[in-house]
């Protein structure tokens, strides 16, 4: 909207400069099928996030690198668990205190939109797999009282979880000993489509960004 | 702010004529800040906490029964198997070291008044009493 309202200016201000005095409501008369026009252009097609390159006519875009964790069933999470899926990913630890609980209360109402979408899944990624084992992962799912078969829980070796979190999901993770947690981390949801590229970044702890998120997964059913 | 917190809320207000309610009242809305700092991100804003990781602090029995304890365990932290309204929780809560008497004394006031249950005002004195008592783990 103030990004309407900005243009609207421009708008005003050019043709006042170039002595044209046109009434408002002409102004508004053009700005509005505009605004819906733009945002129906925006709801249909949700970006494509990251670098991308040109290999002859193609555009290669970003993805996310290969990886293979554990999750709270010991069973192997790798790409390829989630090929042609829909998945929704995060970073956190058991023991945090802070964002972490909201996050997950937050990924939580994610898990109960998309109950009755097979095609869409859950991935949180813990940044302190020293103490966060798969039985403790286990334990914190159960209580959570959400399916592994949904939602995977995954641990792995530290240093790849921090470079996937890194190089392919743009999140922040890192240890610093210096943090109440001791831990730095983004409270980032990523939305990642059926072929690994990131389609969106939101802020896990805020109940609207959430909510913008479970609009754009049903936009990216629509694929 | 959910429905009823406002009917609470402005029920409060609407009767504050005593000193003793206007200290209630203060209690009451220091005791959220700080809730909401320290405590709402496990057990939530609304006291329900989250399935069966964080117990709910509304309508808790465990906090009546354990009443002492668990101003102890505020400040200290906690661990081992606890039941909450019929349901086992077993996690570690970690403590708040720096909560001073008054500040515990709000918390308690807000969260034992907070979600549809009355309860007298939490007192300075109430509160360190028990933590004359607490062993710190
Ligand atoms: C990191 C998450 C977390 C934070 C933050 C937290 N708690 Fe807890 N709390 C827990 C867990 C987990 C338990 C259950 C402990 C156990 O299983 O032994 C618990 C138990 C309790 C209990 C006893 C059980 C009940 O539900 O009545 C009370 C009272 C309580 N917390 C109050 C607080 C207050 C007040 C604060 C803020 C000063 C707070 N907690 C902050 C996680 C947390």
């Amino acid at each position: 909207m103030k990004k309407y309202m900005k243009e609207m200016k421009l708008f005003w201000n050019d043709h006042q400069v170039a002595g044209y005095r046109l009434p408002i409501s002409y102004c508004l008369l053009l700005a509005v099928p505009f605004l819906f026009f733009s945002c129906s252009l925006k709801k249909e097609k949700l970006p494509i996030l990251g670098q991308r390159e040109m290999n002859g006519n193609d555009t290669v875009y970003h993805t996310v690198a290969p990886f293979r964790f554990v999750d709270q069933d010991s069973a192997i999470v790798t790409n390829a668990t989630f090929n042609n899926k829909i998945y929704v990913t995060d970073f956190f630890f058991t023991s945090c205190r802070t964002i972490c609980p909201v996050m997950k209360s937050q990924m939580l109402r994610v898990y109960e939109a998309t109950k009755n979408m097979p095609d869409v899944l859950l991935l949180s990624h813990t940044i302190d797999p020293e103490y966060d084992t798969v039985a403790l992962l286990h334990d914190f799912a159960d209580r959570l009282g959400v399916e592994s078969k949904r939602w995977h829980f995954v641990t792995g070796a530290k240093d790849s979880i921090y470079k996937i979190a890194q190089t392919s999901y743009f999140a922040v993770a890192m240890e610093d000993k210096t943090e109440p947690d001791g831990f730095i981390h983004s409270g980032a949801f990523m939305l990642i489509d059926k072929h690994g590229r990131i389609r969106g970044k939101y802020d896990g702890t805020k109940e609207e960004e959430v909510n913008r998120l479970i609009g754009d997964i049903k936009i990216l059913r629509q694929e | 702010m959910n429905c009823l917190q406002w009917v609470v809320a402005s029920g409060l207000l609407m009767c504050c004529c005593t000193s003793k309610d206007m200290k209630f009242q203060q209690y009451f809305a220091q005791g959220q800040n700080l809730y909401e700092t320290h405590c709402s991100n496990c057990h939530q804003k609304n006291g329900q906490g989250l399935g069966r990781l964080y117990p709910p602090l509304a309508g808790s029995d465990y906090l009546k029964n354990n009443f002492e304890a668990s101003i102890c365990l505020m400040k200290y932290g906690t661990s081992g198997e606890i039941s909450v309204k019929g349901i086992q929780f077993n996690k570690p809560m970690p403590g708040v070291p720096s909560l001073t008497e008054l500040e515990l004394a709000e918390i308690l006031t807000y969260i034992t008044n907070a979600w549809g249950e009355e309860h007298e005002m939490i007192t300075l004195e109430q509160t360190s009493q028990a933590l004359k008592n607490c062993t710190p783990p």
